[in-house]
């Protein structure tokens, strides 16, 4: 057995015993055991997946030499790997780039624990992406919740503790649904491990029993998942708990928690109920129908918000409801497309809320848009970032959010049932959203008589400078050479089934 | 329909609650009531496990003198998920009371519509 | 064949040099350098054209079926021209004009990039390069919409951007389908449907290109999507407002060809319910542009409204879909090029020199600044279409075209419009000239004084006023490379 077939693992329990040892560190200790972590889980999910590519087939890591129906086990396909890899890419980046701002925000003392709450949800992070094992999924689904909860309210205020407190509310009733939905298929297959329950479950269904359990169960899951991910009906937590957390706990819970969420969502899809059978289910018709709702609600209440970082969490559910149209499609292509938002989400959506806290903190720590006026000339690294990102978010070619419109398009053209729906609400998303995107711009660049604010030089900022311009070389990749990174998916998405 | 329900009481049993649980912590606005509720969820899905789990006359699988046969024991899975279930319910309910007494002690009260007015007011 | 490549990047990059860099201690080093940039821009460009020949040049991929391609072929040849003429004199203009406004290093950095914009939408040879470089001339223009930053200013660009996007976003619709009905999404003469796809979808395409030409006429400024163009023109300075309006709108009119032409083909197009809404549609907006422009009493906003209805005589060209109407509707496409040009810079003139702006407050203006007035005179009656200007050629081949092309009703009621559209044209353009000129009995002559504006003003009119003529002059050559175009495309 090769060494690399136990990266995986290792990359999880690395990030576990980091977040117990961080608890006894000092500050700064805890930021660069934490760095290097995120830097060797990212190298080691890069070796893993370099191994996949090369053998050209996904390996399963069998926990405690426990054999299949019963053990516990790890499974590295092309695209477990790659998340894993972006996960780790965006997670540093935002952290590095949140990291002048978090010694405001965050008191003294309690900073260590900010790191051990990074360390813990990397770990459940790369946990729900690699494991095999749903009862797993569960557990690491609430450990998740716990560190995202405490990365909520780390930053002491009203506004984080009522939002931590709504989240946690939110996401129990999810992992409640998820779990009630685990048993019930437990119960009729009788496995946790998702390939064992995969051949039970073809079984079952093609002998044409027990239809309304089966019904139930896909309905339990996919809707536990979809109130944990804030679909739409379902986020009243969000616009509160990414708008008053620190800056990276915003830019980690939008890009990374939720899109974690959705990940196992389609993994349980392809790999514990199968595809076929969860396009018969017709299930995928109600998360079709909430996140063609979700896009149009969310931009349209991400118009009335004068406040920037709430009117970019607004935004995250619009394109939250996007990742679920694509997902709701039932087309390859659709899944696809779903898988590259995810990307292209995260990349950009982690820039807009590091790039917006660059801009507040030019206009005196107010989020509000008449302050914001002009900050663009104080700022002007943090300008750029923005206005690369809304450009991005409004779908203008060269950038990543040009090419998932595009894939999300293709995939519609495919289906003749959903074509016009899907198009037509891509079409008033992508204006509302360049209604409130550019208007914040304009915003931004149009210049001020009077210099109420002190601007940022460029040695104040070195490492956020560098942390958004990695954002923007990675938006911009994601926009320009996405074949090879669509190709990647849809070879992940076959090792899948 | 009728005969199914009553031979698998336990379970009906078990989805009730955990309706009347999903019902309290979505609807009810005090947060202990909450939290009451996600109890009574959590614990209806154990209860529904572990009735499933269990098959009559058979014995736990605690071996004693030796291996008798597969027939005699009852699957042990069922058992252990509802232990792991219960240590994640109590860490989740232990972090939900901790959110509530910071609450409480911040706005004195456990309303959490109440405190939304309220922070609606502070304009934070 | 790099030269495709520089004569796009190299005004881009200059552009994006002169945004970063710091302020200039001395005007006349920006002025210097961008100068500079100018004309070795446009030297590219000429290579560019001359060198290309057949070559296809491959800049990356976006995705597998998506190329990002430039070809240089005739109609790039034809819009390529008009626009490096038309911005490099508006660009001169603006050395002389700009002085006394703010932030001139900005303005030139974007003016630069959509300078390469605009070449590279010339050059784009498939449908995903002209989106793209589509979206990013709306965006690169909207600086110079947005220049002076007044709340109106600002309110203008916001207009013009959400027009734009909507109307980009029809036409990436029409993309979508056209990806999966179309054998490939590079320009080719007659169109690329095809037809074992396309079979038993026709009226679908036929809604999607009725979608792309709305989407790509809001660029052009037609009915039903050109509220956005009276306001946005007349806000920027005065070469920009001569860019925007003589050759961004444009864009639109080539989005327009390469669509209908390129893509669909006029065989697909031909006699189909598109064909006939479409004329209705141009027909409605040459007659109401010119009486919003006849209505109206700011020169600049005259001039924007006068846009409106002067592009849809060339849209109204390409719809009716003959041979001789499209060839006078790409030769209007240079005419109006320069003469509204011309028009913007002789109102930018005006403006720095005077600071006026209502036509009724120009009495006598012609006895001020008679060389100027002169060059506005003679392109007004280009404009209006009276020989011996290009317009009197363009028009004239519009309505043989129209009479021609025996579509019941449109063939009479066309030319009719069109004819009437000149006569409001008359209406709106000479009123300045006729009061400029001959002010009155009671003008007051004693404050009269010489205000010749100076000569970076002066000459890129005259070279836009001459230009014009010599269209009219001498035509043969121009309409032979038309004809060849049309040929091909027919």
């Amino acid at each position: 057995m090769s060494l690399v077939r136990n990266f995986p693992a290792v990359s999880i329990l690395l990030c576990l015993f980091a977040g117990i040892i961080s608890s006894g560190l000092k500050k700064r200790a805890a930021e660069y055991v934490n760095t290097i972590l995120i830097f060797v889980a990212g190298l080691l999910s890069l070796c893993t997946l370099l191994y996949i590519l090369e053998t050209g087939q996904m390996f399963v890591y069998v926990m405690g030499k426990f054999p299949a129906p019963w053990g516990n086990e790890i499974r590295a396909g092309v695209l477990e790997a790659f998340t894993a890899l972006f996960f780790c890419i965006i997670m540093l980046l935002s952290l590095v780039g949140g990291r002048k701002k978090l010694a405001d925000e965050v008191e003294e003392g309690k900073t260590f624990l900010y790191y051990v709450l990074m360390d813990l949800l990397l770990a459940s992070l790369l946990a729900l992406v690699y494991t095999n094992d749903l009862f797993t999924a569960y557990v690491f689904v609430e450990i998740n919740t716990i560190a995202a909860c405490g990365l909520i309210m780390i930053r002491q205020n009203g506004r984080t503790i009522e939002a931590a407190a709504r989240y946690m509310i939110m996401s129990l009733l999810g992992s409640g649904l998820l779990l009630m939905g685990i048993c019930m298929l437990y119960d009729l297959t009788g496995h946790l491990l998702m390939s064992n329950i995969k051949e039970q479950m073809k079984w079952v269904y093609l002998a044409g029993h027990y239809k309304i359990p089966m019904l139930v169960t896909i309905a339990l899951m996919s809707v536990g998942l979809a109130i944990k991910s804030a679909l739409f009906p379902f986020h009243a937590w969000l616009p509160d708990a990414y708008g008053y957390s620190t800056v990276s706990s915003a830019a980690i819970l939008s890009s990374l928690v939720s899109k974690g969420y959705i990940f196992l969502l389609i993994k349980i899809i392809y790999r514990v109920i199968g595809f076929e059978v969860f396009y018969e289910s017709r299930i995928m018709d109600v998360l079709f129908a909430f996140g063609l709702m979700g896009m149009i609600f969310g931009s349209i209440s991400a118009i009335r918000e004068n406040d920037i970082r709430r009117m970019i969490a607004f935004s995250s559910v619009a394109q939250i409801g996007y990742i679920y149209m694509g997902i709701g499609m039932g087309t390859q292509a659709g899944m696809e497309a779903s898988v590259f938002h995810i990307l292209s989400h995260a990349a950009t959506k982690s820039l807009l809320f590091i790039a917006a806290i660059g801009l507040t903190e030019v206009s005196g720590g107010s989020r509000q848009f008449i302050e914001l006026t002009g900050s663009a000339y104080r700022n002007k690294w943090a300008g750029v970032a923005f206005t690369v990102g809304s450009l991005s978010m409004v779908g203008v070619p060269l950038f990543s959010g040009f090419i998932s419109k595009l894939l999300f398009a293709q995939a519609a053209v495919q289906n003749d049932v959903k074509m016009l729906p899907a198009l037509i609400v891509l079409g008033i998303s992508t204006i509302l959203n360049a209604i409130y995107f550019m208007k914040t711009v304009i915003r931004i660049y149009t210049p001020v008589e009077e210099h109420k604010y002190g601007s940022m030089t460029f040695k104040d900022m070195k490492l956020y400078v560098a942390a958004l311009f990695s954002f923007i070389i990675l938006n911009v990749a994601l926009g320009v050479s996405s074949q090879p990174i669509v190709d990647l998916i849809g070879q992940g998405l076959a090792m899948f089934s | 329909m009728g005969a199914n329900l009553f031979s698998n009481y336990g379970e009906a049993v078990a989805m009730i609650l955990f309706g009347i649980g999903f019902g309290n912590l979505l609807l009810q606005s005090n947060l202990i009531k909450k939290i009451i509720g996600l109890n009574i969820m959590d614990t209806a899905i154990y209860l529904f496990l572990a009735e499933k789990g269990y098959i009559e006359n058979r014995v736990a699988p605690i071996v004693t003198d030796g291996v008798q046969s597969m027939e005699v024991y009852i699957n042990p899975i069922p058992s252990g998920l509802v232990l792991t279930g219960i240590v994640v319910s109590v860490s989740v309910s232990a972090l939900m009371l901790s959110i509530t007494i910071r609450l409480y002690q911040r706005y004195q009260t456990l309303d959490l519509d109440e405190i939304s007015t309220r922070l609606k007011k502070e304009g934070l | 064949m790099y030269y495709i490549i520089l004569s796009i990047f190299f005004p881009i990059f200059t552009g994006v040099y002169l945004l970063f860099r710091g302020e200039m201690k001395n005007r006349k080093n920006l002025l210097t350098v961008t100068g500079v940039f100018f004309a070795i821009s446009a030297v590219l460009v000429i290579l560019a054209i001359c060198m290309a020949g057949n070559n296809i040049f491959t800049l990356f991929c976006l995705t597998d079926r998506l190329p990002i391609l430039f070809k240089i072929d005739e109609v790039s040849v034809v819009f390529s021209i008009m626009t490096i003429v038309v911005v490099l004199c508006a660009g001169f203009f603006s050395f002389a004009y700009m002085k006394h406004e703010e932030k001139e290093k900005r303005y030139y950095g974007y003016y630069l990039i959509v300078l390469g914009v605009l070449i590279a939408l010339c050059f784009a040879g498939n449908l995903i390069t002209f989106y793209m470089f589509f979206e990013l001339l709306t965006l690169s223009s909207m600086p110079l919409v947005l220049h002076s930053g007044s709340r109106e200013a600002v309110m203008a660009g916001l207009k013009y951007l959400f027009y734009s996007l909507s109307g980009a976003y029809m036409s990436l619709f029409g993309l979508y389908f056209l990806e999966r009905y179309g054998n490939t999404l590079t320009f080719s003469a007659g169109g690329v449907i095809s037809a074992d796809m396309a079979a038993g979808h026709g009226g679908l395409l036929l809604g999607i290109c009725f979608a792309m030409l709305i989407g790509f006429g809001v660029k052009a400024g037609m009915f039903p999507m050109h509220a956005w163009l009276p306001a946005a023109h007349p806000v920027a300075p005065a070469p920009a407002s001569a860019v925007l309006s003589a050759v961004i709108v444009k864009a639109g009119v080539l989005a327009v060809v390469r669509v209908v032409y390129y893509i669909f083909g006029v065989s697909f197009l031909r006699g189909s319910w598109v064909q006939y809404a479409w004329m209705i549609l141009t027909l409605t907006t040459v007659f109401m542009g010119s009486m919003l422009a006849y209505r109206e009493p700011v020169l600049k906003k005259r001039l924007a409204y006068s846009t409106v209805s002067q592009l849809s005589y060339i849209l109204f060209g390409l719809a009716v879909m003959e041979e001789s109407s499209v060839t006078g509707g790409l030769l209007h496409v240079l005419c109006h090029g320069f003469i509204k040009a011309a028009l913007f810079l002789c109102a930018g003139a005006i403006i720095y020199m005077t600071g006026k702006t209502r036509v009724e407050q120009l009495r006598g203006i012609g006895k001020e600044m008679p060389f100027l007035m002169w060059c506005y005179t003679i392109v007004s009656l280009g404009l209006i279409g009276i020989p011996p200007t290009g317009g009197f050629i363009s028009k004239w081949y519009l309505a043989k075209g129209a009479l021609s092309s025996g579509i019941l009703g449109f063939d009479l009621i066309g030319v009719v419009i069109l004819l009437l559209s000149a006569l409001l044209t008359a209406g709106y353009l000479l009123p300045l000239t006729i009061q400029g000129f001959f002010p009155g009995a009671d003008y007051d002559y004693g404050t009269l004084k010489k205000k010749e504006p100076p000569l970076m003003m002066t000459v890129p009119v005259f070279i836009l006023t001459v230009l014009s003529v010599a269209i009219g002059l001498f035509p043969q050559m121009i309409i032979h490379y038309l004809l060849r175009i049309v040929e091909k495309i027919m």
